[in-house]
């Protein structure tokens, strides 16, 4: 009897020492690096998407969580610098020992950060442009929520070519590696749909007149203008430039054509008319100037958070940051956990996953979610609280 | 092919500026400051700042941006210069200005902000004018009166001579009485004077941009190189023949090849003619 007792002791010890493990696990946060360019370049985006992370954030905390766990995000401040990008990655990769890691913002901090992460095993969500930063066999828990880089440039040479009809571009793009890589995609593009650009040329992006170029592109009779850099100055300078020549030809491209800094650079306001910018459903009202439902919702949560006034931010980098957080979620939710091998399962079989910015799918060798019919050109000198009007069909 | 000439005369011009504000600096303390491009970007910035935001008149922005630059010229004497070269004869000032120079450029990119942006409109003109607009002309008019004023100070003032008798031989000048570390430090000063007003006249061509400094400095030091180290004449030669170059280059070639172009002009320079095309062989008698 003795014996049985001290049997049925042990027994129930090893049963409460794993409950108690369990119930360890349950409690610990999942933690979730943010590797966000808050100063530096392109920290206005920057600044925008973490607004709608720790906005998702608190929300599901509020809630209690995801599966009874709550979310700890870490956010690091890596100022637009690959080299701070990487020695975050690192460290939330092996010291922190995150669960997840969204970011960087740049394209630029992405080259350098993604292999890192997909070495480490940690699932990182990708919010870069640029093609290369995805590929199922070498960064198979990566996974883009943003538009690939590609789909601007085929929505932008879609409207030029079949909307407005023209034929003769002038492919101007900045001398950085995105610019570089940027005119190469138009051009080969443009050819595959059997239009050879009258002019194309790459500029240095810190240039300070472009009236030769815009010139050039008058003379090899360009019917149309098609920027690819993201540098406002240029941009600004580009678009003064058209207005001073008095040049009536549309400028359509890169979505920094819409940028507010535009605004500032022109000499004059209406040297910003006729130009249009590869945009997104979300963010563009519809015919009865609404904005459609998600994304209203969204504006309703942002702007007490912002002063309560009119929003003054590109609202796109609120929408996918508040989606990233939500596509933690929901991979985790499907998972059942947060082990990285599951959650690249759950992530590999979301399809249709409603988010705000967009609708999202994956697959065992899809890891770009964001569909083509998510994009749209808007006109650029619309922008209204944050979104802006599609461009004339 | 008039506007190639244009634009790539006055962003030469803005370079041969850059280059004359070396040379002040040089003639004192034979150190070839990093900051220099940083002066004349912060002589853009804060003329937009006190024009734009505070809502001053254009003369009263101009000041500012010149004490603006001529207090970092003074600030860059004091960090960076002066204790290291009573220190050292190495060149350690390259890293110590270098220093100082990033600094003031994450400072600046933190407060102003990242992304150019505009310079006020300095004199009543409408917008395409062409190659007549104010953006064009008063950089090239600016670098042409600072080598005049800088002839006229070397030439005619009693401290214009005091900095040439530095340049020429610090120790015999220390001999003669003179105070070498209160004249570097008003070089030092002057050259931020001049590198403020030379990025204020600038500023509608190149904006209000936290990273024009080191552009700046890159192309205002091949300026002074081809040109010729200590020559004002140089300096404003060395910058119009670079801006040409990097304008014609991207005209006929495109602006991937620009760079390259700047910087194997110097190279060429420095192989055929070390000393520059207006500078001077010295060799110093021992």
């Amino acid at each position: 009897m003795k014996f049985c007792n001290a049997k049925l002791f042990w027994k129930l010890l090893l049963a409460s020492g794993l409950v108690a493990g369990s119930l360890a696990v349950q409690a610990q946060p999942i933690k979730v690096g943010w590797l966000s360019s808050l100063t530096g370049p392109l920290s206005a985006s920057a600044i925008a998407e973490n607004q709608g992370v720790e906005l998702a954030v608190e929300e599901i905390n509020a809630a209690g969580g995801i599966l009874g766990r709550k979310i700890e995000l870490l956010t690091r401040d890596t100022a637009g610098d690959p080299t701070k990008a990487v020695n975050f990655a690192q460290q939330l990769a092996f010291s922190d020992k995150v669960n997840f890691v969204i970011g960087p913002v740049n394209s630029g901090e992405g080259l350098a950060t993604t292999p890192m992460l997909a070495r480490a095993g940690v699932p990182n969500i990708i919010i870069g442009a640029i093609d290369e930063l995805t590929d199922a066999k070498k960064y198979p828990r990566a996974f883009r929520m943003i538009n690939t880089n590609m789909q601007w440039i085929l929505t932008a040479n879609k409207y030029a070519i079949e909307t407005l009809k023209k034929q003769k571009v002038a492919v101007i793009a900045d001398t950085s590696g995105y610019g570089t890589a940027s005119a190469k995609s138009a051009i080969a593009l443009l050819e595959k749909a059997g239009i050879k650009p009258v002019y194309s040329v790459l500029i240095d992006a810190n240039k300070t007149d472009v009236m030769d170029e815009m010139t050039k592109a008058r003379n090899a009779g360009a019917d149309v203008v098609m920027p690819w850099t993201a540098a406002a100055g240029l941009l600004g300078r580009l678009i003064n430039a058209r207005g001073e020549m008095g040049w009536d030809v549309p400028i359509v491209g890169h979505p920094a054509l819409m940028a507010a800094q535009i605004r500032k650079l022109l000499n004059k306001p209406e040297y910003w008319d006729k130009t249009y910018a590869a945009g997104y459903t979300s963010t563009t009202y519809l015919p009865d100037g609404k904005l459609p439902a998600p994304t209203q919702a969204l504006v309703d949560k942002i702007r007490p958070r912002i002063g309560g006034g009119e929003i003054d931010i590109t609202f796109w980098w609120v929408a996918l940051g508040y989606d990233t957080v939500k596509m933690i979620e929901h991979a985790v939710k499907k998972a059942g956990s947060t082990d990285p091998a599951a959650i690249q399962k759950a992530m590999e079989e979301t399809t249709n996953y409603p988010g705000v910015y967009a609708t999202y799918s994956y697959s065992a060798t899809q890891r770009d979610g964001f569909p083509d019919s998510g994009m749209v050109m808007n006109t650029a000198n619309t922008f209204k609280d944050g979104s802006f009007k599609l461009a004339p069909n | 092919m008039l506007t190639v000439l244009v634009t790539g005369l006055a962003i030469g011009m803005v370079y041969g500026a850059v280059a004359l504000v070396y040379n002040v600096m040089f003639s004192t303390s034979k150190v070839l400051s990093v900051t220099t491009g940083h002066i004349s970007m912060l002589g853009g910035v804060f003329g937009a700042w006190f024009i734009i935001n505070l809502q001053l008149p254009w003369y009263v922005g101009l000041a500012g941006a010149v004490v603006v630059g001529a207090v970092f010229g003074w600030l860059t004497d004091v960090l960076a210069i002066r204790r290291v070269l009573a220190r050292s004869d190495e060149h350690l000032w390259l890293l110590s200005t270098l220093a100082v120079a990033t600094m003031v450029q994450q400072g600046v990119g933190l407060w102003w902000g990242t992304e150019p942006t505009p310079f006020p409109r300095l004199i009543d003109q409408a917008f395409g004018a062409g190659m007549a607009d104010q953006k064009f002309w008063l950089p090239i008019i600016l670098a042409i009166l600072m080598a005049i004023g800088l002839e006229l100070f070397y030439r005619r003032t009693l401290y214009g001579k005091l900095f040439l008798a530095m340049s020429e031989d610090a120790f015999a000048a220390r001999a003669r009485g003179v105070s070498t570390d209160r004249i570097r430090a008003m070089s030092y000063v002057l050259s931020g004077a001049l590198g403020g007003l030379a990025g204020f006249a600038a500023g509608q061509l190149t904006f209000a941009y936290f990273a024009l400094g080191l552009t700046l400095t890159l192309n205002g030091f091949i300026a002074l190189a081809v040109g010729g180290l200590g020559s004002n004449i140089g300096a404003l030669v060395g910058g119009a023949l670079l801006g040409l170059l990097n304008a014609y280059a991207t005209y006929w070639f495109g602006g991937e090849y620009q760079q390259t172009i700047s910087v194997g002009l110097l190279m060429v320079v420095l192989l055929l003619k070390p000393e520059g095309l207006f500078g001077s062989k010295r060799v110093r008698p021992v």
